[in-house]
């Protein structure tokens, strides 16, 4: 062991790997990074860390880092490097030759929540005020759009109700579709320690998940429901809720809309939504739905985390607003302890989500549609604003495919290897004419690029990001850009460059700006995040040092009540059949990151150097497989191969994988079926085969087109 | 915003069939809810989301007899030509 080096400075920061956001203390020697430490004052981990934040940080000065910008006219040439300003003229003459051919509307981009608030806020502003229309969309489109949508129809806001450190206060813990102690594992530790002082866990969720068991974690229930079938048992526990009149009369006449309470209740409390009904739909104990309902309503403190096992269903939004319903109905909102929280995936992705990066709505989710919310932006930008809202991302992808969309700037994004049904992108992608990728690493989307603009990680930037309990905090430069810019300070040429005469001293002064146009931020400055450490959004006059826990007196929607939506379950129109007789489904483990640009570039990947797929011994018995097997999952879409596993966690008829490995290609086989609200992908309900691999020589099946896939979906149904 | 763009590329925006689904889908969410209602959520869901030219395109198969579409989407949709029914700023489902 090598005796540890005294570092010369210490900066403190945030961690941008899931939505906890840890604070971390970065300790450097020169332009080097030697050790991360958690933070003990960050609010949100109180000193804690996992393994990722602590040691999956050499990513940012990895071998693959690209420091210089490159250009090429045809994505079949060899890339060439150029100098800063002729990549951003060569993309400027790019987009206004594509604008100037196919129209205004013929681009647009596609911003991340890997990047701090004041990145992601300037991305629209380059959409809508410099490239002129509302073709602006972030990587929260395909996680947790659905959340925006469903909270917001029924408590009027799309976040997280609670601070994390109110779980502390929670006597009963219901988990959707979330694995909290793999995926978000600095909460997930607070969950068992309050599960350990005796709070009774209710998991929902196919898998066996470590959240279901675990050491220091067991659920009292676990619904282990067949994947695409939340809905139903959402509406399920809320018909025994109701009908056992076990929901909070007070509140809701004091609290929410009594007459859409009436229809709702009239809605689950329905013969198709029994437990004895849905329970066989779902896969599941009937009394095992009743147990988690009287659980659930009895708390007296009872509170929802959920994750993208909720959201990425054709029914997200429906599924988010049960949740909503559900805690309305039982009184569990505005207080210590209760809520409805999502655990988004991404250091900023709340920062992602609130900051405009949206087609139809602005900074501060308002609309492009209302006249005096885009006057505001147009006083303060000095150009007239598009009224009509834009392409969201998939849509961006479908236009692209009938000629419609050319160009495109991907800040911080691998559409390729992270968006479903793989084909169907790559093939969008051959057909636009220019491509600009701003990103740390060439990856699976530059194969298809024309211009690429070097990143900046957020170890090299100033900034906030904006964690999964609303928390504002500071992402502070530990060491000097790699490339020489901070990825706002490139998204800033590129405006200059495409004519629009903008400058910004400093991060800070893109965070007031943004402040003066988003209310819940109002209050925001570096000035307040450096004084405090963090603030919860809303932080305005009324909340200057921010909000913990949200509609404590009222909700934030025109009549200040809280709402009730009609959740019907439609079922997904994927299916199992005899070609396609299992269901896949996908998640997340603790080491690695997501697809894993950053974390297979660290020390991290010896605890998981392959994805693998998780099978019942039942299933393997079947199909005549053993462990460690090498098979071909098939669906509708495409192929694609893995390493079999049995597996105790799942039921039979379901099998999962991990998507950490650009090998894995698990969006090989996903469908193109999403929400029907906001677009969000299915990647948690996909029908295929499983074979073994016979001969190493034959190749993958290819999908048989999307058209095809259709087809024979509707054949099958009939 | 002057609208210098010409109308360079001709055909549907997304291809029909994703449309219909996406259209269809709406409808089904709104299928509990009481037709006046339906129709209110349906028109303002795509006044909202959807980029104009998805709008236009639905009409336009809308005036070519609609087929796949169900009739709780038509009669969405055609709202979107009533002028009494523009209510900007709106956000998921009916409201009062």
């Amino acid at each position: 062991m090598p005796n540890p080096r005294k570092p010369e400075r210490e900066t403190i920061t945030i961690c941008a790997y899931c939505g906890v956001g840890c604070g971390f203390k970065a300790e450097t020697i020169g332009n080097e990074i030697v050790r991360m430490t958690p933070w003990k004052e960050g609010k949100a981990n109180h000193g804690h860390s996992c393994i990722k934040g602590r040691f999956a940080y050499d990513y940012w000065c990895h071998p693959d880092r690209i420091k210089t910008p490159m250009i090429r006219d045809s994505i079949e040439d060899p890339w060439s490097e150029v100098s800063w300003d002729e990549a951003f003229a060569h993309a400027a003459k790019e987009l206004k030759r594509i604008q100037g051919k196919y129209g205004r509307r013929s681009v647009g981009g596609v911003s991340s929540s890997r990047c701090t608030n004041e990145e992601i806020f300037l991305t629209q502003k380059f959409v809508r005020a410099v490239l002129g229309n509302n073709n602006i969309d972030n990587c929260a489109r395909i996680c947790h759009s659905p959340t925006q949508f469903g909270l917001s129809a029924t408590v009027g806001t799309g976040a997280a109700s609670q601070h994390f450190d109110s779980i502390l206060q929670a006597d009963v813990i219901m988990v959707i579709g979330a694995n909290p102690t793999e995926g978000h594992p600095v909460f997930g530790s607070m969950m068992k320690r309050r599960i350990r002082q005796g709070a009774k866990l209710i998991v929902i969720d196919p898998r066996r998940t470590e959240t279901v068991d675990s050491p220091h974690c067991r659920a009292d229930v676990h619904l282990a429901l067949r994947p695409g079938t939340n809905v139903a048992i959402l509406n399920s526990i809320a018909h025994v809720i109701v009908r056992e009149n076990r929901h909070d009369t007070e509140f809701i006449k004091s609290r929410c809309e009594w007459q859409e309470f009436e229809q709702w209740a009239k809605l689950v409390g329905s013969e198709e939504y029994s437990p004895d009904k849905v329970g066989p739909l779902a896969g599941v104990d009937p009394e095992d739905i009743r147990r988690a309902a009287r659980i659930y309503s009895t708390g007296p403190r009872s509170t929802i985390y959920y994750g993208l096992g909720v959201t990425e269903h054709s029914q997200g939004s429906t599924g988010v607003m049960c949740l909503g319903n559900l805690g309305l109905a039982c009184g569990m909102y505005g207080r210590e302890g209760v809520g409805v929280n999502p655990l988004r995936g991404q250091g900023n992705v709340q920062g992602g989500s609130c900051l405009g990066s949206w087609p139809h709505v602005f900074s501060g989710y308002r609309f492009v549609t209302d006249d005096a919310t885009r006057e505001s932006f147009e006083a303060e930008w000095g150009v007239e604003l598009d009224s009509e809202p834009g392409l969201r991302l998939p849509n961006m992808f479908d236009a692209a495919l009938t000629g419609h969309f050319k160009g495109m700037y991907i800040m911080g994004e691998d559409p390729v290897q992270s968006d479903p049904n793989q084909n169907h992108i790559i093939a969008a992608f051959r057909k636009m004419e220019c491509v600009i990728v701003h990103d740390l690493f060439l990856n699976e989307t530059s194969k298809f690029a024309h211009v690429f603009l070097p990143g900046s990680s957020s170890l090299e930037k100033d900034g906030t990001f904006t964690n999964a309990e609303r928390r504002i905090g500071r992402v502070r430069k530990v060491v000097e850009p790699l490339a020489g810019y901070q990825d706002w300070e490139v998204t800033v040429k590129l405006m200059n460059a495409m004519g629009y005469d903008v400058e910004y001293a400093h991060a800070g002064e893109v965070l007031e700006e943004l402040a003066r146009l988003t209310p819940a931020y109002a209050g925001a400055s570096f000035e307040l995040v450096d004084r405090i450490g963090s603030a919860q959004w809303p932080v305005n006059a009324d909340a200057p040092e921010g909000t913990e826990v949200l509609h404590t007196d009222q909700f934030p929607r025109a009549n200040g009540r809280g709402t009730f939506m009609l959740t019907e379950f439609v079922p997904t129109r994927e299916r199992v059949s005899a070609q396609y007789p299992l269901l896949l489904t996908t998640g997340r483990i603790l080491s690695q990151y997501n697809v894993g640009t950053q974390t297979r570039r660290t020390a991290n990947s010896q605890w998981h150097h392959e994805d693998v797929l998780e099978m019942s011994l039942a299933d393997m018995q079947a199909g005549g497989l053993h462990d460690g097997d090498r098979v071909t999952i098939t669906s509708r879409f495409g192929s694609t191969r893995l390493k079999v596993v049995e597996s105790a966690r799942m039921n039979p008829g379901v099998i999962y994988t991990t998507f950490h490995h650009a090998e894995s290609k698990a969006n090989a086989v996903t469908s193109d079926l999403s929400d029907w609200a906001t677009n969000c992908p299915e990647y948690k309900v996909t029908a295929v085969d499983v074979t073994k691999v016979t001969s190493t020589k034959s190749k993958h099946a290819e999908s048989s087109g999307k058209r095809a896939a259709h087809r024979e979906r509707e054949a099958e149904e009939v | 915003m002057t609208d210098d763009e010409r109308p360079a590329v001709t055909g549907d925006v997304i291809d029909l069939e994703l449309l219909i689904t996406m259209a269809n889908q709406i409808g089904d969410f709104f299928a509990p809810y009481p037709p006046d209602r339906a129709r209110e959520g349906l028109r303002n869901h795509l006044r909202t989301y959807w980029d104009p030219r998805m709008r236009s395109a639905l009409l336009a198969h809308i005036d070519a007899g609609g087929d796949g579409l169900n009739l709780r989407v038509i009669e969405g949709a055609q709202q979107l030509r009533e002028k009494a029914a523009d209510k900007s700023g709106y956000y998921g489902p009916p409201q009062h």
